[in-house]
């Protein structure tokens, strides 16, 4: 390659960088009035949360939240479909106004983030087949552990199973099928997920074997916007209180959440 | 929206990005070197294999040039341990690629062992050199020096193809990035530092191809001209 070139594609970085750095001042909770539409990022390839129906539509307990909050907001709901790793930076560069994808509040993404009050809490466990032994961190030493890269139980794992191997793949669907083409026996993930696994794979049901940590879901958002948290919090509450999020979790969990333990977390 | 750039994590990080730039070499020099391997031996085989040879050669070219290289990936990775046979996330990698090199490497060096001269063959023939003497030093090393470009791109394209194997869980250097931006969440400069290290990379590669191409072929070193 020529120093020439070289040179001038790292102007064409360098001139990238300026314009994404160029200051827009705007509240997003005017703008998503005015288009007339709200970009929710959603991932649809975590059952039961985000998945398609057998029309190829979108379904699940996030996008039925996220159609009621747009209804709510009087605008048309647009889903910008994502995935675990890129929820955050849609939202960092402005491709989603909001993020309802099973997006558990943690210390290290508030410092990027803003959230709601928690609309749901979410458990995750490290899971293995009926005849696995595990019942500790340490029965993890030199087993393959599969999860998500970039997940929570990413982290915790990371932190807590020094000795286990673990393998990382790019979303749920993806782990899903290294686990149904025998790559990995033991994984961990979310609680919600298991029986939609054991489901496809009769021959390797999965059972929950140690409970790593509860997590609460909620809303995220761009930072330095008071006005758009302030009515996201609210209708969290109001539909909390009212049922309707009980009622969405129902239908596509099979489980009853706590309004009043979850209104309490949230302060 | 703003947005300032943030770099601190590269004081705590940097040994991460080392290691997946090292594997992404390792997988990517053993499937260069295996996928050359195949590549010449099958264009070998197309060239003077019998009719059944050539077929099943053609056949493995076309489907693999024909296919998505993560398809291929995903094949190896999840299909073949369906079957029952597990192999780990690198000598899949690594099993996936030669396969992709071998198919591409084969249309190369056949164009190669085609542009060799019948004249050049036949004065081969009148000197008596046996049929490997000829294949070894008058079709394979002049052929390779006529496509050596051509296949120091292919082999720079193989390297950054094998980001894509980040996708079967090996830890090369593009799954590093997207586990260090998942930690951190400064996507934008992560990003930024591993292109400027594929960069880095392929500039390496074209360095040391170049510098093999000297060892390899005499003209280049006594004259510096091509063939």
């Amino acid at each position: 390659m020529k120093t020439g070139t070289v040179l001038r594609s790292l102007l064409g970085v360098a001139f990238a960088a300026v314009l994404f750095a160029l200051p827009a001042q705007a509240d997003t909770l005017d703008d998503i009035k005015k288009a007339g539409k709200v970009r929710i990022a959603i991932d649809l390839a975590i059952p039961p949360f985000g998945m398609t129906d057998d029309k190829m539509q979108p379904t699940g307990s996030d996008v039925d939240l996220a159609r009621l909050l747009a209804k709510d907001l009087g605008v048309e709901l647009e889903i910008v479909t994502t995935t675990g790793p890129t929820r955050i930076p849609f939202l960092q560069t402005n491709k989603a106004d909001l993020v309802v994808s099973t997006l558990s509040i943690t210390p290290e993404r508030a410092k990027v983030v803003d959230f709601s009050i928690p609309y749901a809490d979410h458990p995750s466990v490290v899971a293995g087949m009926k005849s696995d032994t595990i019942k500790q961190m340490s029965d993890l030493d030199g087993k393959k552990v599969a999860v998500v890269r970039g997940t929570t139980q990413d982290t915790d794992l990371t932190r807590q199973a020094k000795g286990a191997q673990l393998v990382r793949y790019e979303d749920d669907a993806t782990m899903a099928l290294a686990f149904a083409s025998g790559q990995v026996d033991v994984l961990a993930t979310a609680r919600s997920l298991l029986p939609a696994i054991s489901k496809k794979n009769p021959a390797r049901t999965l059972e929950p074997k140690i409970t790593m940590q509860t997590f609460y879901l909620a809303i995220g958002m761009r930072k330095g916007e008071p006005r758009l948290l302030e009515w996201v919090n609210n209708w969290v509450r109001t539909n909390l209180q009212n049922g309707r999020l009980v009622a969405i979790y129902k239908t596509h969990h099979g489980v009853d959440i706590d309004p009043a333990m979850l209104l309490k977390a949230g302060g | 929206m703003s947005y300032k750039f943030d770099f601190e994590f590269l004081a705590e990080r940097w040994p991460d990005f080392v290691a997946g730039a090292w594997l992404t070499i390792q997988l990517t020099v053993a499937s260069i070197a295996l996928g050359f391997l195949v590549g010449t031996v099958c264009a070998l085989a197309r060239v003077y294999g019998g009719p059944v040879l050539r077929r099943i050669v053609g056949v493995y070219v076309e489907a693999i040039r024909n296919t998505p290289l993560l398809i291929q990936i995903f094949i190896v990775y999840f299909g073949l341990s369906s079957l029952g046979l597990k192999l780990s996330a690198e000598v899949s990698a690594i099993v996936a690629l030669t396969v992709n090199m071998g198919a591409y490497t084969t249309e190369i060096m056949r164009a190669g062992i085609q542009s060799i001269q019948r004249t050049q063959l036949e004065a081969a023939d009148c000197l008596g050199l046996t049929r490997l003497q000829t294949i070894l030093h008058v079709v394979l090393l002049p052929a390779m020096e006529r496509v050596y470009p051509a296949l120091s791109s292919q082999f720079v394209l193989l390297m950054l193809a094998s980001s894509i194997t980040s996708q079967i869980s090996a830890e090369e250097l593009t799954a590093t990035a997207n586990l260090v931006q998942s930690d951190t969440y400064r996507s934008f400069e992560v990003y930024v530092i591993v292109a400027v290290v594929y960069l880095a990379l392929s500039a390496l590669y074209r360095f040391a191809l170049w510098a093999i191409g000297l060892v390899l072929f005499e003209r280049r070193r006594r004259l510096g001209t091509p063939l």
